[in-house]
């Protein structure tokens, strides 16, 4: 090769290469608007924004997978475990992390801060960024709990789900709301033994928690509650009691 | 040394060793946080945000402050002028060193922008670009007033200018998360795989003609081709980043495709540094140079190259990305590419700007420390690999949840720790051995 045709290389290669990134910048830069809701991504996200990097959350946390790898992928944490579970990890990472081997720093935020928090993680969880991440893929829990729910008779912990209405605060498949964590999610957690005991007594097992206490239930039935939310998340793994 | 300007390398290589060390004392600290719980106390007062923080802008600013201390040493010969404004270059690491300082005791106290490695609040960030104008006005004016232009300098000066530019990208606030981290990317991404290559590719430029004696013109020319390989793969190959944060679909092709072939420039450096080394007019001396030079072409092969491809297309990234795959890859490229090409430089340079004569020096230890401190990154990559690998599989495809799935790999991290302090001892010898550089014993009669 000459030196001459070496130089072609260069600047063919480098040339096209750009052009074909500034356009594709251009483009995309179109579409982010819908891809990512900016509808909703009104002053309090903004505000919310701040607040995560004020307090540096990005460097254990990873968000959209980007950041320090110490502690749970935040992209999908206002789904994963709803809006309750957020503030009380925020306002008391020492109580509700007390079990864990793994800290989280008391960051001393004020009630406001919290609140843009919580408004910026739900703002983030619906960012349409082609269902990364895989195990808090909605999808994926949509629709192994509707083959669940259509495959089986009723289970009797199903129905006490329902009669009790689990679902105003907790999501299951396409329903519930975002107070509480996704049913599935804790099923991935707990056993059925931790969750009838749980569900006694919220405070006894996790100081601090929002849930109030189911113990008008019978052992029995708070035993069948947690054989069923167990039965959502078959095949994954479980904490050690 | 032929220049008396080119002295102001030596004090930039003084730093940017120190600095080198402080950064792996973090990265040990960082290690330890994941196998060993770490008490509320101390997690509240210094969390591991704030080290690996630390740990991550010294590894820029090292590597930064090396680079630049070449390029005052290399203009000088390149150009065959002095450099323009040597005094300068002092105030400009005085200026660069105490915002550097400033940074890291800030995170201390929360001062940060909170943007992983993008760190430094925005009133530093001003110094930062002062320090980088004043380096580049030296370079720039330096090369000008001689007008002796070649390859080498191109590339390094378009590799600086490009890094400074891109740096601008990283410093606002966005609004929007999804368009923050896609320009955070042009900082991050354009830099390792764009201009720190541009800088790395003449660095190892300079130090063949100098070290082998084979004709500049035949180097310069594979020069060419590896740098049009490294933009054309590179630019484009950012989009293997842009899979997962909300840009359309399209970006799974172009970045899947573009990065696919990113290993190709740096195997083409890996066998150019062969092949000159083969065709070589000199003896290959001093020999831990050459092993240095030669452990970068490889280890930076198989750290950027290699590691980088395992998790680069889209249907493995799914599962890989944001795990501790991506720190294994992390590692052993920056060590391989970047701590290696600095520490070869700093091993041709140092000897002739303590005017050892033709270069040469006492080699003894220095190969101990090298195989130590190569050997510790594999090894630790090599844990963070397993442990990411058990992580992918564990939370992503399984579906355990993220603490669940840390149990199984916190005695990873601990064997990544014993590595880490493997690597300490290796690196705090190529320091000292660097800095109390003698001449070589006289060869047996």
């Amino acid at each position: 090769m000459s030196e001459s045709s070496a130089k072609v290389v260069f600047w063919v290669g480098t040339l096209l290469s750009l052009a074909l990134f500034l356009a594709l910048t251009f483009d995309t830069h179109g579409k982010f608007d819908a891809l990512t809701h900016a509808d909703r991504l009104d002053d309090k996200v903004v505000e919310g924004k701040r607040v995560f990097e004020a307090r540096n959350c990005n460097d254990c946390h990873t968000i959209l997978g980007f950041g320090g790898y110490y502690a749970p992928d935040l992209t999908r944490a206002f789904t994963r475990m709803g809006e309750d579970t957020i503030r009380h990890r925020l306002e008391r990472p020492e109580e509700a992390l007390a079990a864990s081997y793994r800290k989280m720093p008391q960051q001393r935020l004020s009630p406001k801060e919290i609140d843009r928090l919580v408004d910026f993680l739900r703002w983030v969880s619906a960012i349409e960024n082609n269902d990364w991440p895989p195990q808090d893929s909605e999808v994926r829990w949509k629709s192994s709990t509707r083959r669940l729910l259509a495959g089986a008779a009723l289970s009797p912990g199903a129905a006490l789900v329902s009669e009790e209405a689990c679902l105003a605060c907790h999501a299951l498949g396409d329903r519930g709301e975002r107070k509480g964590p996704r049913l599935e999610w804790i099923g991935t957690r707990r056993d059925a033994g931790w969750i009838a005991e749980y569900l006694a007594n919220p405070g006894a097992l996790l100081p601090g928690a929002a849930m109030p206490p189911y113990d008008k239930l019978s052992e029995g039935q708070r035993k069948a509650i947690g054989e069923f939310i167990v039965s959502l998340a078959d095949g994954r793994g479980r904490e050690t009691p | 040394m032929r220049y008396q300007s080119q002295k102001v390398a030596y004090a930039y290589f003084v730093v940017a060793l120190l600095l080198f060390t402080l950064q792996l004392v973090l990265g040990l600290w960082l290690a330890f946080n994941y196998w060993f719980t770490v008490p509320q106390a101390v997690v509240d007062v210094f969390p591991f945000s704030t080290a690996r923080a630390m740990h991550t802008n010294l590894l820029v600013l090292w590597m930064l402050l090396g680079f630049m201390g070449a390029t005052f040493y290399a203009v000088p010969e390149e150009t065959q002028s002095e450099l323009a404004w040597p005094r300068m270059a002092y105030v400009q690491l005085v200026l660069l060193v105490a915002t550097g300082v400033a940074a890291l005791v800030g995170f201390l106290f929360g001062w940060t922008q909170g943007r992983p490695l993008l760190e430094i609040p925005t009133p530093l960030d001003f110094l930062v670009v002062v320090g980088a104008l004043m380096f580049l006005a030296n370079v720039g004016v330096t090369i000008l007033r001689a007008r002796r232009f070649t390859a080498v300098q191109g590339s390094l000066l378009g590799g600086l200018v490009f890094l400074a530019l891109l740096y601008l990208f990283g410093m606002p606030f966005y609004r929007n998360l999804a368009v923050d981290w896609y320009y955070w990317w042009w900082v991050i991404h354009l830099w390792v795989e764009g201009a720190w290559e541009l800088v790395t590719a003449a660095l190892v430029a300079f130090m063949l003609i100098q070290l082998t004696g084979v004709e500049r013109k035949v180097i310069e020319k594979w020069l060419y081709v590896e740098l049009g390989l490294f933009l054309f793969t590179g630019i484009a190959g950012t989009g293997h980043h842009y899979y997962w944060l909300a840009a359309p679909r399209y970006w799974l092709w172009v970045g899947g495709i573009f990065s696919a072939l990113e290993p190709f420039p740096v195997l083409l450096m890996l066998i150019d540094t062969w092949r000159v080394m083969k065709e070589r007019k000199k003896p290959l001396e001093p020999r831990l140079t050459w092993v240095f030079l030669y452990g970068m072409a490889v280890l930076h092969f198989v750290g950027a190259g290699v590691f980088g491809f395992a998790h680069t297309l889209p249907q493995v990234n799914y599962y890989t990305h944001g795990s501790q795959v991506t720190v294994s890859h992390g590692h052993l490229a920056f060590y391989g590419a970047y701590a290696l090409v600095n520490l070869s430089f700093f091993y041709f340079a140092m000897p002739r700007l303590r005017n050892l004569p033709d270069g040469k020096y006492d080699e003894k230890g220095g190969h101990l420390a090298f195989w130590m401190a190569s050997l510790g990154v594999v090894g630790l990559s090599l844990a963070f690999a397993v442990a990411g690998v058990l992580q992918a599989y564990l939370e992503r495809m399984q579906g355990q949840p993220y603490i669940v799935a840390q149990q199984p790999i916190r005695f990873w991290m601990a064997i990544a720790f014993v590595f880490g302090i493997v690597v300490l001892g290796g690196v705090v010898h190529i320091v000292k051995h660097l800095l109390t550089l003698k001449p070589p014993p006289p060869a047996p009669a």
